[in-house]
Order: structure tokens, then sequence, then C-alpha cells
């Protein structure tokens, strides 16, 4: 829209036109209107990165240099990766935007990505063959690319740890058919020990006293007379405090950096005097955080947005698990409400201007992840509301500033999934429905009993704890505690589990692959009725989760000592007070889980077989197996039967939620026999991202009458699209049917709802009434998509009018305009249902 | 041989001249910003499109 429209259009006109996007351009701050268009776009388009946006050379010429440098160092590896990842944040060149109050960013400069080239040689050579992603002069910086590719081949973490895993297992997961992730602990997501780290009892000049005295001791110790096998196990411990040391003390050092350039500024080139104060505002920030504790909102945010770019610095995070609300609502608090220092209006440009600080976050990633993300670099699910560990609702005024000033800047990541609980207040519930009313596509509504209660089912969390919950990624819930956090993708055991009925009839072999993947079970042919064939479900099942499970298991059991992550143990208690790495699995108590993706599709496929093969025997299992090799060639009226006349999951109908509870059964108990290295259990968690999308072309035909390259299911328990025929109350009976408590992990639920329907307080009392039925039926996730068909159409002819249009896609959301044809036709395609 | 320090883009650190920051002023196509990177006094920036001569070189 032209700026003259923009300027003559009023609010009211834009919001009853539920324009809301344009309504916002106009309601915030010039400030935000400005940091919101300064963004990058950092999600990935169908795998490719939007134009102008580049691959970081700098900081990965940074890390290679130092590594080279160090190769002839004595000095034990987790020194050395410590001297690497200090050398990169003390040269790395960094930079304020104009009108920020905030600093801080993962690569050189706003439109470069961070390229960690020590993860994964496999990551390197996408860097050095997408001449999209590649700086300009692009040939010589090729090859740059290429000299630090060759460098690393044989030295990156999955090179070291590939010989000692077991091979098999391995290629199976890397082949792209079962699998999404790789079994790294530097590649995926860590959740952080908040409880120990943002409480504002310590910060790092605190953590680097107590390491002085840890080191102190322990080094008093060893010199003393005598020797024993504990004193020998000593000597690691020093190396990994010193080393903890180290990168807890670059992280001051770039703080200070970022002080000194406000200053710069401040004394050298601003002229206008607000800009002077605010930048010497910044480096007054700087100058506090990370060394002490934030005494402001302001450096409570920017003290965050520190522990997220260093723990970017030392890992792949394609996370951002975190509760903004309650652990930065006292400060909000303060400085609001009693010191009066900020106006509400104040604090709410720093609010937004945090989200997009989040937004523009964005580290190289391999190819398969970018397409199961469509639009967006990673999930930062930021987890609002919820209780506090007495059990006492936690929502708090920075939890509303939240909501209002992501209506206003409108990012698409950070998301948010907001903990509801039955003391939450109408004010707050009145803030979110506006958010998903305004097609935010978030928060997504989370059920706090029912999960709080699953964690301390799965898991044995004591209940003060399960209360601190965060989500890891998506959907799992994960505590903020010293013995409970997580600091490893242990979901990189992503199953693709279409996998598991394809196979059925495969024998386990995968045609797309052309290997022999799942179990070699018997010829289908030979079956003779629905509990053997269901017996050999559940086999290819156990097949595909325990090749997953064994390789993630290993590298979290390699991870301490071929992949530690000493900043990351620097902010862990569990590591301060052990001197081992954080990803010491006897440390942690445990939270894994078995994200499922394409999980329906097992569901409805048995529910068909079960009915029209045997049940009605109108086919018999030769016909179909015959046909889905074909990939329903030749056969299109009997696909239309399987499609038609066999009965899909989310209509309340006990034929084929029976079938999923059967399912789900057989998982949770399979999910007690996995084991984790902390001994703990592997539950299973129904979700997608985009890996309907993504394994389209992956998959098979399937006997839900699915052809190969059609789009899966959008997942979770959400029923197939336009499959859900008796309205919304049905679909939340089957998903009530579920125990959330004992059935899973969680599991994830779509729904489409209609904005025309949900005007007004009527359409509020309505969407109230509907959660309460969720509720009642003890649903632990829902998250709702409020865009009519004739936005997301005139979006799709004119994306450039429709930048600021957000969906939500399965367990994050995007930008609508970000997202691949395909998945947006996908969403379109939901059934948008009238409560 | 022209060296950063004699540049006005080189801001030298107080606790040790012999090293400082290069501060730039960048608009790309979607935001303007003030940019510093690590440098040595000492360095040749001869071929720097960048270099601007200060008035006083210490």
């Amino acid at each position: 829209m032209s700026q003259a429209a923009l300027k003559d259009t009023s609010v009211d006109v834009f919001e009853k036109k539920q324009e809301w996007w344009w309504a916002a351009e106009k309601k915030r701050s010039t400030r935000l209107d400005y940091l919101r268009k300064a963004i990058w776009k950092k999600g990935a388009i169908g795998g490719l990165y939007a134009p102008g946006v580049k691959v970081d050379l700098e900081r990965a010429k940074l890390h290679t240099q130092k590594a080279k440098e160090m190769e002839a160092s004595p000095d034990p590896f987790v020194m050395k990766f410590a001297k690497i990842l200090a050398h990169v944040l003390d040269h790395k060149t960094i930079f304020i935007t104009d009108q920020a109050q905030l600093v801080g960013y993962t690569g050189s400069l706003p439109h470069t990505m961070a390229w960690d080239p020590s993860c994964a040689s496999i990551l390197n050579e996408e860097a050095y063959n997408d001449p999209t992603a590649i700086p300009e002069p692009v040939e010589e910086n090729q090859q740059a690319i290429r000299e630090i590719c060759n460098y690393w081949i044989g030295k990156s973490d999955l090179d070291k740890m590939m010989p000692v895993f077991d091979m098999e297992d391995l290629m199976k997961m890397l082949s792209g058919s079962i699998g999404w992730g790789v079994p790294l602990a530097r590649g995926g997501y860590s959740n952080k020990d908040y409880e120990y780290i943002m409480t504002g009892k310590r910060a790092f000049g605190d953590i680097i006293e107590e390491l002085d005295r840890k080191i102190d001791e322990v080094d008093a110790e060893v010199h003393k007379p005598g020797a024993t096998a504990e004193t020998a196990k000593m000597y690691d411990k020093l190396n990994n405090w010193d080393a903890m040391k180290i990168t807890l003390e670059a992280g001051i050092r770039i703080a200070e950096r970022y002080a000194r350039l406000a200053r710069i500024i401040a004394e050298n080139f601003e002229e206008d005097p607000e800009r002077k104060e605010e930048l010497l505002k910044i480096a007054e920030a700087c100058e506090q955080v990370p060394a002490k504790p934030p005494r402001t909102l302001q450096e409570s945010f920017q003290y965050d947005i520190f522990i997220q770019m260093m723990s970017r610095n030392e890992a792949i995070e394609g996370a951002w698990p975190s509760r903004p609300d309650y652990y930065h609502g006292p400060y909000y608090d303060k400085d609001v409400n009693i010191d009066k220092t900020l106006t509400k209006e104040e604090a709410l440009d720093l609010v937004g201007e945090f989200l997009i600080r989040a937004a523009e976050v964005c580290q190289f990633k391999p190819k398969w992840t970018r397409e199961g993300l469509q639009g967006i670099d990673g999930t930062w699910v930021w987890t609002m509301g919820g209780v506090k560990k007495d059990g006492s609702d936690a929502c708090n005024d920075l939890t509303i500033a939240f909501m209002q000033a992501a209506r206003l800047v409108r990012v698409a990541n950070p998301t948010f999934s907001f903990r509801w609980h039955p003391k939450v207040s109408d004010e707050v519930m009145r803030e979110i429905f506006e958010c998903i009313r305004q097609g935010l596509g978030y928060p997504s509504m989370r059920h706090d009993p029912v999960l709080i209660a699953n964690s301390m089912h799965w898991h044995g969390h004591p209940i003060e704890e399960a209360r601190t919950w965060v989500h890891q990624a998506c959907l799992s819930p994960c505590p903020t505690t010293k013995r409970g956090y997580q600091p490893m993708r242990m979901a990189n055991a992503t199953a693709n589990c279409a996998k598991i009925i394809e196979y059925v009839f495969t024998s386990g072999f995968d045609h797309v692959v052309n290997m022999q993947v799942g179990a070699e079970t018997p010829d289908v042919t030979t079956l003779t009725n629905f509990e053997e064939f269901f017996g050999v479900w559940i086999e290819q099942m156990k097949t595909i989760f325990s090749i997953l499970v064994r390789a993630v298991n290993r590298a979290r059991m390699l991870a301490p000592t071929l992949t530690p992550r000493p900043f990351l143990s620097g902010i862990s208690e569990r590591s301060i007070e052990s001197g081992l790495d954080t990803c010491e699995p006897s440390l942690a108590r445990g939270n894994a889980w078995i994200t499922a993706f394409t999980w329906v599709e097992n569901i409805d496929s048995l529910a068909a077989v079960k009915k029209l093969v045997f049940d009605e025997k109108k086919y018999t299992l030769a016909e179909l197996k015959e046909a889905l090799a074909k990939n329903w060639e030749g056969s299109e009226e009997m696909r239309l039967d399987f499609v038609r006349n066999a009965p899909k999951w989310g209509n309340d109908d006990d034929y084929v939620d029976d079938i999923m509870l059967r399912c789900l059964d057989e998982a949770a108990k399979f999910s007690k026999v996995l084991k984790c290295p902390s001994g703990n259990n592997w539950p299973i968690l129904p979700e997608n991202v985009s890996g309907n999308i993504h394994y389209a072309n992956i998959v098979g035909a399937l006997p839900n009458g699915r052809r190969l390259g059609d789009a899966l299911y959008d997942g979770g328990v959400s029923p197939g699209p336009g499959l859900d025929k008796n309205g919304p109350t049905a679909v939340l009976k089957s998903c009530g049917k579920i125990d959330h408590i004992t059935g899973g992990r969680a599991f994830l639920l779509n729904q489409r709802l209609s904005p025309t329907q949900l005007a007004g307080e009527k359409g509020y009392q309505l969407w109230r009434a509907y959660m309460r039925t969720w509720a009642d039926l003890g649903i632990d996730h829902i998250q709702f998509n409020m865009v009519d068909d004739k936005t997301l159409r005139s979006a799709q002819k004119d994306p450039e009018k429709y930048q600021e249009v957000i969906v939500r896609v399965a367990g994050y959301s995007a930008h609508f305009v970000d997202i691949s044809r395909k998945t947006q036709d996908n969403i379109i395609q939901r059934t948008v249902q009238g409560l | 041989m022209t060296t950063c320090q004699e540049c006005k883009s080189f801001f030298p650190l107080e606790e040790d001249q012999a090293r400082g920051d290069c501060v730039q002023r960048v608009k790309d196509p979607r935001q303007a910003y003030y940019m510093a990177k690590p440098v040595n006094a000492e360095d040749d920036c001869s071929s720097c499109a960048s270099f601007h001569k200060k008035e006083f070189v210490q």
C-alpha cells in the first residue's frame, strides 16, 4: 500500500476490514515501524534464502583461522574450543542499528547468517554449492568457502562422530527417509538452566568468581600428598572449569565492545540529543550485563539477548526456549509500576524491539531443515503464562505487554504459546484472543495442569520443577532447572512415521531411497487378519524408533568429550558444581521425546485397511499392495474408495478413534522400553512443522488414498485437511479420547476458525465456550489460524501487499508470503470450523 | 604505507593505543547502522576504499 493511502486511511477502517497488518503499521511507534521494516527476512522459501541474505564468511574465517593456530596447542579439546569461541567474539564485526535500544546479533552484519563450519562437513558443502547465499564477489568468496570446507573435512563434529556410530543406523537416519535430524549435541537446540542464570541472583561475573573458587579448591586438592582414581578425574574438571571461564569472560568483553561502540557513536557521530542519551543508555546496559545482574527491563532483555547470542556462537540453536514474561516480568513491574522510570508506551517499544531482535536471528542451516521450517530460521516458541512454582498464577503485566507488542510488530517468530490454567484472568484471555483474532496464528494454547502432570508422569520431574516448564522447541515441555533442563535436541530422533505404514507393505524396503530401512517383516499378502497386520505395524514402529533413538543416545553419551559446550556449561549450575560438561547424562534427569511427524496417516490407513480389506473384504491385501506400488495408477476408483469410504480421524467415530488409541498405547508401552542415557523414557510427540510438505516426495502411496507427491496431513493429531466433516466439537471429542497425560508427550492440534464469526464480543464468548470444551476434555494443545481464504488467495496473487499476514503452519507461525505455494495451498485447504 | 591510525574511522582503545576499532556508517537496503571492526593501528589500509585521512595523526 502506498504511504499516501496508508496515511489517509484510519485505523478504524483497517480494523473493520480486518486488515490488521495495515492497522498495526499505523498504530506502532515510529521507532518500532522503522525497526520492523529493518529486518532482513531470514526464513527460507522452498529451501532457498531470500535475495540479499548471505552466509557470514567472516565468522567462518575467524573460527577456522583460530582452529588452525590451535592445532599444535597441547590444550585439551574443550579448552581449544573455548578459545576459538572467545576469538570469534573478540574479533567479529559488531553493529548498532539506528533507533535500536537493544544490541547483539549472531552474524557480523544485519543481512548475514552466522555459519559455524565446525559442526558438519555436509553443511559446509551446502554453503559452497549455494551461489545465492555466497556474498559478493561470488567467485572469490566461493574459493574462500572451498578452503574452509577443505580444512574441516574429517574434523567437524559429525566427521568425528561417524566412526564411533553404528554405521547402519546412521545411514538409515541420514538417508532422508525416516528421520529429520542429525545426532549431534551442537546441532539442534538447548534449553537453559534459567532458574540459575535468569532470576537476578547472579550473572557472569559471579559465576567466574565461583569458578575461580572451585579451581583453587581442586587445584589444592590434587597437589596434596597422595593420589587416587578420584584425583585423576579432577584434572578434567579443572579443564572444563577453565573453558567455562574463558567463554564467560569473552561474553563480558563483547558486551563491552558494544558499550564502546555506542559511546563512540554518541560522542563522534550522533547529533540528536535524544538519540545520544539512548546510546549512552545502551552503553550503560552493556557495561552492566552480562557481567552483573540486570537492574532494569532494558538490561534484562539485553542480558537475554547476549546469552542467546553466545549460545548461538557455540552451537546451532534451532529453537529458543524462553519464558520471557516470567523472567523479565519483575523488571517490567519495577520500571513501569514501582519506580515509574518507564511509561507503558516506552516499555512497549522495548518489548516490541525485543521481539524484533529475536525475529532477525539466523544461523546457516542445511536445506532439509529449511524445507521443514519454511519461512523461519528456527522455532522460537516463547512460553507465556502458566503458574509459578507454588502453583499460583504467573501472568503479569508483561504477559499483556507481550501480547500487545506482538500485535504491533507482527513478527511470525518468536511465536507465543500460552500455558492456560483455570485461574487465568479474563483480561489476559481477551489479550490472547485479540492476537488470534488479528491473525497472528499465536498464541497456541497449552493445558497447563495436564502438561505438568504429563512431565511428572513421563520423566519424574518433581511438581515444583515441572511447573517451571518452557517449550523446549515447538511443543515439548522442559523444566528450566538444574537437573530438569535438557542441553541438546534429543528429538534429533524425529521420525517420519508415515513410513511405518508404508513399510508394512514393502517389508521395510524403502523404494524412494532404495535401501532396506525398516524391519524385514513378512510379505503383507501373507497376513490373514487385522491383528496380524497390526502386529507388523507395531514391529515397523519399534524398528524405526529404535534406529533413531540409538543414534541420538550415542551422540549424547559422546557429547561431553567429542562435542563439549563450555559456554552452556558455564551458565548451568550442575556443571559449575560438578566440573562436568552439561551434556553429561548422569547430571540430568532426562527429558527426551521422539517427535512423530506424519502420525495420523497411520491411523487413517489402518482404519481403511481394517474396513475395506478385512471387514468388508472388498479388496485383498495383494490388490492393495499392487495399487500402492503403482502409486494408484490405473486404480483411481479404488483410491477414491479408500479416501471416501473409510472412516477418518477427527470425526468422533470410535471405529477409527479406537485405532488411534491402540497405536498410541503401543507407542507408549515401547516409550518405556526405550531409555535415554540419563535412564529416562522416550515418549512420542505427534507434530509436523512443515514436514508434511518436505516429505511429500519421500513418502509413497498410502492406504488412506494418498499418492506419492501429495502433501501429507498437517500434523500432530490434526485431521487430514478437509477430512473432518462433523464440525469442531467432533474434532475435539476425537482428540479428547486420548489421555494427554499418559498417551504421549504432547499432541499438536491445528484448527482454522472464521474471522467473521469470531468478531466482537459475541466472537470472544464463542471462543471462550470452545476453549472450555477443549479444557474440559483435557486436550493439551490447540492452535488457530484465523485468516479467511479471500485474504490468503489475495496474498498469493499480490504478496508485496500482504507482507505481514501470518499463518500458523504447524508448531510455529510464518508469514504467509514466506512459505512455498504448496504449503500455502495446504493451509487454505484446512477446514474452517464454524463454532 | 597508509595505516589505520591515519584514518578518521579509527578509534584507538584507551588502554592500548596500538589497537582499536574501525567504525563505519552503513546504509543497506533495509536499515542504517554503525559497525565496528577490530583493527590494529599499524594495519596497512592503502587499498581500503573507506579510508579518509584524519586531520592530525597522533
